[in-house]
């Protein structure tokens, strides 16, 4: 069963550019100039009921805008769409009750109000009944540990612990789908954690189907099943998750430490040397080019060894790799 | 419905919040009472009469009263729509299963109810002390119908302006247009009756008089026939501005573009 199916997608605005200063201004007001950006290109893609899909890209990539769509926000130039059996623009407030969002660059809960009347709003306009609402809210309570937030006004709250607010706060009438837009933005290590089981143990419990955008490769990595890479509002790469690593984690880190002084002009045949230290090196180094036991055995033989570790390079740096692939 | 009540009785609570700023807000009314006093009284007296065209200085200091307290609590509607258009949180406004105008009706009502209350109470205490007894509270119950209405037709002028943003996003120019359209049309600073017959004629063809003239002359002489007279002219307005409403509605819809992504 699809949840999401969408089919050469497409999104251009206008947009008026000005030259700078005054007479730039002035020129503007005479003769304005446009410009039109297509922010989403022919876009098709499907995805699963309970699918739990990563739509990543770079600033003005195109993934918001896919959001705003597929939620009936933004109407688009081209192409079709269907959510939940719904044409988004067309059904907006229908496909509202089936559909929880979370823009994560903006609020949702109202600032100067404990989360918890946001929440009794809230179970009134997806028309729950009293007793569903209170059921509901101390179950999400629970799972995002909010409990002692809810009665917080919301400006009191940190970033971490409003987010984890904002996101039970669009799962409060059960959606079946979840559309999150840059969760995590802004947020330290320990609170995106957070955010990320609360959403996965409601993914594996409710079987709500999440389509997550980000620029955070970790919420990847930690959530997604498959993953749509975007730029210039085109799709550059789809995969699972697991084969985006496999193909593209070629690139090894090793970092060693030896028993005895190394030289600083440290070299070896077959890797890049990133860092020297006085008694440790940092390498990287292609599988495909050289084999990983090649790379021991000459690790070895230049010394003592008292630690190595092999680690894969962070996801953000393989997503450039890949869109540095398509833009040549 | 329910849900509409629900937003309108959420945004009475959060107007709460910061009672001190809304106290402090209402104050402006003093000082402005305290001068149309001044004005008017130094006015009647120079001209030697205790009555212009039908109003004593008692009932032109209670219409400024009343038409003051509309002005000064009408919902910046315009600016909310196009704050939400500017800084994108309209996105969330759009994902929620209620309508887009409603949502806005409610919410503005609700951000109005506390202010005018305060503005009509500081205003009237003033007014009181330097001018003399209301008029008759008999006629309070169908002014604030009057004035209800009066809202809903300053919320359809309002979200008409409020639209424009989803095209020009700044709309400040429109918003100061409309003030001071309602300022002179609508009888704010000097009542209808006193302007020549054919500024008069003028106003009375525009929707500003059926916002702030009618229900502040309603008050300080109450009639059935001078409240159904005003009512019959609000619906005209709010249905014929209604329906142009949502019209705009539908075509500026597409329009909108989100920012920040």
């Amino acid at each position: 069963m699809t949840a999401i199916t969408v089919s050469n997608l497409s999104k251009t605005f206008q947009s008026k550019h000005k030259a700078a200063g005054l007479g730039g201004s002035l020129r503007a007001l005479l003769k304005p100039k446009y410009t039109t950006v297509e922010a989403v290109r022919g876009l098709s893609f499907e995805m699963e009921k309970g699918e739990l899909l990563g739509f990543i890209g770079p600033n003005g990539a195109g993934k918001s805008t896919t959001i705003k769509i597929l939620t009936g926000i933004l109407h688009p130039s081209g192409g079709e769409a269907q959510v939940l059996g719904y044409t988004p623009w067309r059904e907006r407030q229908k496909l509202a009750f089936h559909i929880g969002a979370v823009f994560g660059q903006r609020p949702q809960l109202w600032y100067h109000l404990p989360a918890i009347d946001t929440f009794a709003l809230f179970g009134k306009i997806y028309e729950l009944d009293d007793a569903e609402t209170k059921k509901r809210i101390a179950c999400l309570a629970e799972i995002f540990e909010i409990g002692d937030l809810l009665e917080v006004p919301v400006r009191k709250l940190s970033l971490g612990q409003r987010m984890r607010c904002e996101v039970a706060a669009s799962l409060l009438h059960k959606p079946k789908l979840l559309l999150l837009d840059e969760p995590s933005i802004g947020l330290d290590v320990v609170a995106k954690q957070h955010i990320r089981d609360a959403i996965r143990a409601m993914s594996e419990q409710e079987k709500v189907g999440v389509l997550l955008t980000s620029h955070d490769a970790g919420d990847l990595e930690a959530l997604c099943h498959r993953v749509i890479i975007i730029n210039h509002g085109q799709i550059v790469y789809r995969d699972k998750v697991s084969n985006l690593k496999r193909k593209f984690l070629t690139r090894k880190l090793v970092e060693v430490r030896y028993a005895e002084e190394v030289s600083p002009d440290f070299r070896l045949e077959g890797m890049e040397t990133l860092k020297t230290g006085r008694y440790g090196v940092k390498l990287a180094f292609d599988t495909r080019q050289t084999p990983a036991d090649a790379v021991l055995a000459r690790l070895s033989s230049a010394g003592t060894l008292v630690d190595i570790t092999i680690s894969d390079p962070p996801l953000e740096e393989v997503i450039a790799m890949i869109y540095g692939q398509a833009n040549q | 419905m329910k849900k509409y009540w629900f937003l309108f009785t959420t945004q009475v609570i959060n107007s709460l919040a910061y009672p001190g700023e809304l106290v402090g807000r209402s104050l402006i009314i003093i000082p402005f009472m305290w001068i149309f006093y001044q004005l008017w009284s130094v006015t009647f007296k120079s001209a030697g009469v205790t009555e212009i065209n039908g109003l004593t200085v008692n009932m032109t200091l209670w219409y400024l009263m009343l038409a003051e307290t509309i002005e000064l609590s009408r919902p910046r509607l315009g600016n909310t729509i196009s704050e939400a258009v500017k800084d994108g949180s309209i996105a969330y406004i759009l994902s929620k299963p209620y309508d887009f105008l409603l949502y806005h009706y409610a919410t503005s009502m609700g951000e109005t109810l506390f202010r005018a209350s305060l503005n009509a109470l500081l205003g009237g205490a003033i007014v009181r002390w330097l001018a003399g007894a209301p008029p008759d509270p008999r006629g309070w119950p169908m002014v604030i119908l009057a004035i209800f209405g009066a809202w809903t037709l300053n919320f359809c002028i309002a979200a008409l302006i409020g639209l424009s943003a989803f095209a020009v996003e700044d709309i400040s120019a429109f918003q100061w247009i409309y003030q001071k359209f309602a300022f002179i049309f609508g009888g704010l600073l000097i009542p209808l009756d006193f302007y020549p017959a054919w500024l008069q004629a003028i106003s009375h063809a525009l929707p500003f008089q059926a916002m702030l003239y009618a229900p502040a002359r309603l008050f300080v002489e109450p009639s059935a026939g001078a409240f159904l007279s005003t009512l019959g002219t609000q619906l005209v307005w709010i249905v014929a501005l209604g329906l142009l409403l949502a019209y705009f509605y539908r075509r500026s819809i597409h329009l909108l573009t989100v920012n920040g992504g």
